[in-house]
């Protein structure tokens, strides 16, 4: 299973959000999706960075994404076809995040 | 001593590290890919099955595919936090390890394997430490998976652990100073806080730059 890196160019993400009604995820379709589990030793500024760098999310939605894992235990951080979710979760524990896929609506 | 990461104007990284710095970073990094080898088995047999796997002789293709089957579970507590379990579901976790953990070793080990031959080329002196944008990604992927097996041998589970821990260390080091005691595993894991803070700091100082 090969792991795409990087999903989006670095510098792609925008530094200055101007929509506050952003989506948290960028992709709401789909029977499947990637949850990062919150844990002690990833540093917040590590997991928004890896949020950016391979998902393409803007600063905003990789922080919100970063403090719902951080407060609430864990995040849907995308959604789509179960290869899309296998995809993404190597790449995260590529990055030493902790991830699981499950099919949505689980939950 | 170490001096934080910055961006250079023809865009790589630089820090400045000291010869000490270097070897204990080098040293744990090794340390990490040693036990993700012995721990799921990884060794020189797996370099022979992935030929066979490309091989023309279908025979030996199919053998390999077969051997392939047995991605081992990680029985250490460290290296499950390296390769934790891709789902709920025993059945499905089982089939995504059979599939993907093998890919993900070979990762990881690139990336350690990466960061010590940067390191071992700067000499054994104070030096500076430059970093492509790969090679970048290799150091932030790598310092975080070092950073996982120590936390793992502190113990740490929840959020703030490493906090408590600190704390804890300072009010035995007030202790200590009251009356000489010389407990060798107490000196053990205030080193295994201290590598790990360096290791937390270098990381950070490389994400500021990259920001």
């Amino acid at each position: 299973m090969p792991v795409e890196l990087p999903r989006a160019e670095p510098g792609t993400g925008s530094r200055t959000d101007l929509s506050p009604d952003v989506e948290v995820t960028a992709e709401t379709e789909g029977p499947w999706c990637t949850v990062v589990w919150n844990d002690p030793v990833n540093l917040m500024s590590y997991v928004v960075f890896v949020f950016r760098r391979y998902f393409g999310y803007s600063r905003l939605v990789a922080e919100q994404l970063m403090l719902q894992v951080h407060e609430e235990g864990r995040a849907i951080v995308s959604r789509g076809s179960r290869e899309r979710a296998e995809t993404d979760v190597q790449a995260m524990h590529s990055f030493g995040l902790q991830a699981t896929l499950e099919r949505a609506g689980e939950d | 001593m170490a001096h934080a990461f910055r961006r250079r104007p023809d865009g790589s990284l630089v820090c400045r590290l000291d010869g000490e710095e270097k070897a204990i970073i080098s040293q744990v990094a090794q340390e990490t890919a040693d036990l993700i080898r012995a721990d799921l088995g990884i060794d020189a047999e797996g370099d022979v099955l992935r030929r066979a796997a490309q091989s023309d002789d279908p025979l030996r293709r199919l053998e390999a595919e077969f051997a392939g089957r047995e991605a081992r579970e990680p029985s250490d507590s460290a290296v499950r936090r390296l390769f934790p379990a891709a789902s709920e579901d025993p059945l499905l976790a089982a089939e995504y390890r059979r599939l993907g953990q093998q890919d993900l070793a070979d990762g990881k080990l690139s990336d350690l394997r990466r960061v010590m031959r940067t390191l071992d080329s700067t000499g054994q002196g104070h030096s500076e430490v430059v970093l492509d944008e790969e090679g970048a990604m290799s150091m932030l992927r790598a310092l975080n998976d070092v950073r996982i097996v120590l936390a793992d041998r502190l113990g740490l589970e929840r959020d703030g652990d490493f906090d408590t821990l600190r704390m804890l260390q300072q009010i035995g080091e007030r202790v200590e100073d009251a009356g000489p005691s010389g407990d060798e595993e107490h000196v053990g894991s205030d080193v295994v806080i201290a590598v790990y803070e360096l290791l937390s700091w270098l990381q950070e100082s490389l994400l500021r730059a990259l920001d």
